[in-house]
């Protein structure tokens, strides 16, 4: 008589094996594997046992004590989501509008400066036009970092996929409609403000976002691999989150006490 | 019962009402926690996950099937971000780091009570069974929790650690046979009585 191995006994245990009836004929009449299927049984009976720290009763309030701050930043994000492309187009309005102001302003110094105190004064004037163009400068930088920020989610969602399920991408796609009609406007933004550095990280992120927007509810396993490759092979994650921190810590400059100089 | 106080309590966490999801979360976590703790085994992680578990559910609340139950779908979502919790640590494939060799749990239990019901009690024989679990590799320990503890069929312990249904079914093998090496010496040896 053939005795039942261990791994069939398991699987008997388990109701996994692939003839059970013949498996339960043999340990009615073999008292050795009988003993054998038992002390299985009585070793998983053991890790039954197996202790589980208490958390105690107030568990699920430490939990959402800890919890509640990060739901709260969810929901302003989701306020957000709706928000970007007004702010997308007002800071594009803002900027292309102080292009204009600035054109028409500069436009009779631009013959040969004047001497002397004249000269001083020109340059404060072209410093001042200077400074006006800086803020644009860092509002674009804080509107782009937030919108690197979302983005940034996005992509993490994705490169920590499993790429070999299907994903359900129908949330994600929905936010990368918007995300794709903002990009533009900041990239187009960035370039013609001559911030290659934005522009070409923008860029790179055009195309995965518009690959999101234009995709199904799903993502089969193959377009998870492609799209985390093409994420991974451009070093995406890692731009996005450099220019997302520089956009954060203008946003610190910009929240700061108002200096005197700016009065 | 709870089921149907979860869909109501869905239902209105849906709307954005916050105080319906901080119901959800103190009815949840310690499930959660019992989850993570045995695909973890450690009780700092198991915490993360119960944190990740529940911010992952409140993303993606309005995939949620109302038909369905609140808590396996956490259950679910638990168990993933366990996996991605061990193998963002590169544990998946390794061996846990028990600190107790098979000769050190043979030779406490010479010096323990041979009865296995009073054994059973003891915390002595809970710490090696922890010890024991310690001691299967990630994708073991994951296989061997989601069948046992969880009842999962193989298939989807398969689809859920990306490998066949038969390598599914040999780890899982795997797993008891360790834990047998291991804990056989506390259990009786007896004939099958069924």
């Amino acid at each position: 008589m053939q005795h039942l191995n261990e791994e069939t006994l398991v699987a008997h245990y388990y109701h996994d094996d692939d003839a059970p009836p013949a498996a339960e004929e043999h340990l009615r009449v073999c008292g050795a594997c009988r003993a054998q299927c038992e002390t299985i049984r009585r070793v998983l009976a053991l890790v039954d046992e197996a202790p589980v720290p208490d958390r105690g009763e107030q568990y699920g309030e430490q939990v959402w004590n800890r919890l509640r701050w990060k739901l709260g930043r969810e929901r302003r994000t989701g306020v957000r989501w709706q928000t970007l492309a007004a702010a997308a187009a007002l800071v594009a309005i803002a900027f292309f509008g102080g292009q204009l102001w600035h054109a028409r302003n500069t436009a009779p110094s631009q013959g040969p400066l004047p001497a002397g105190g004249d000269r001083v004064a020109e340059a404060r004037v072209r410093g001042a036009g200077g400074d006006a163009a800086t803020s644009p400068d860092r509002i674009l930088l804080v509107v782009v970092g937030d919108h690197l920020d979302m983005s940034e989610r996005m992509l993490v969602e994705l490169a920590n996929a499993d790429p070999k399920k299907s994903l359900d991408i129908s949330s994600q796609q929905r936010r990368a409609v918007d995300l794709v009609a903002s990009n533009r406007i900041y990239r187009q933004t960035a370039a013609q403000r001559g911030d290659e550095r934005i522009a070409s990280v923008l860029s790179d992120l055009e195309p995965v976002l518009v690959e999101l927007s234009h995709a199904g509810s799903s993502l089969t396993p193959e377009e998870v691999s492609a799209l985390q490759k093409r994420i991974d092979a451009k070093g995406l994650l890692f731009k996005v989150r450099v220019v997302s921190a520089q956009g954060g810590r203008a946003e610190q400059q910009r929240t700061a006490p108002i200096d005197s100089n700016s009065l | 019962m709870e089921q149907t106080t979860d869909v109501a309590t869905v239902s209105r966490a849906r709307q954005g009402d916050p105080e319906a999801f901080r119901q959800l979360v103190e009815r949840h976590s310690k499930p959660i926690f019992r989850v993570a703790y045995r695909m973890t085994g450690n009780e700092h992680d198991a915490d993360d996950v119960v944190q990740e578990t529940l911010l992952r559910a409140y993303r993606q609340l309005e995939q949620f099937e109302e038909r369905a139950n609140f808590g396996t779908w956490l259950h679910r979502i638990a168990v993933n971000c366990s996996l991605d919790l061990l193998r963002s640590r590169g544990r998946h494939d390794k061996h846990y780091a028990g600190d107790t060799s098979d000769e050190q749990l043979q030779g406490e239990i010479t010096a323990a009570d041979p009865q296995p019901d009073r054994l059973l009690l003891s915390v002595e024989l809970q710490q090696h069974v922890t010890a024991a679990l310690e001691r299967l590799s990630g994708n073991e320990r994951t296989a061997f929790i989601l069948r046992h503890f969880d009842g999962m069929p193989v298939e989807e312990i398969g689809r859920t650690l990306g490998i066949q249904v038969n390598a599914a079914k040999h780890t899982i093998f795997r797993a008891v046979r360790k834990l047998r090496e291991a804990l056989e010496p506390f259990v009786r040896s007896t004939q099958c009585n069924t």
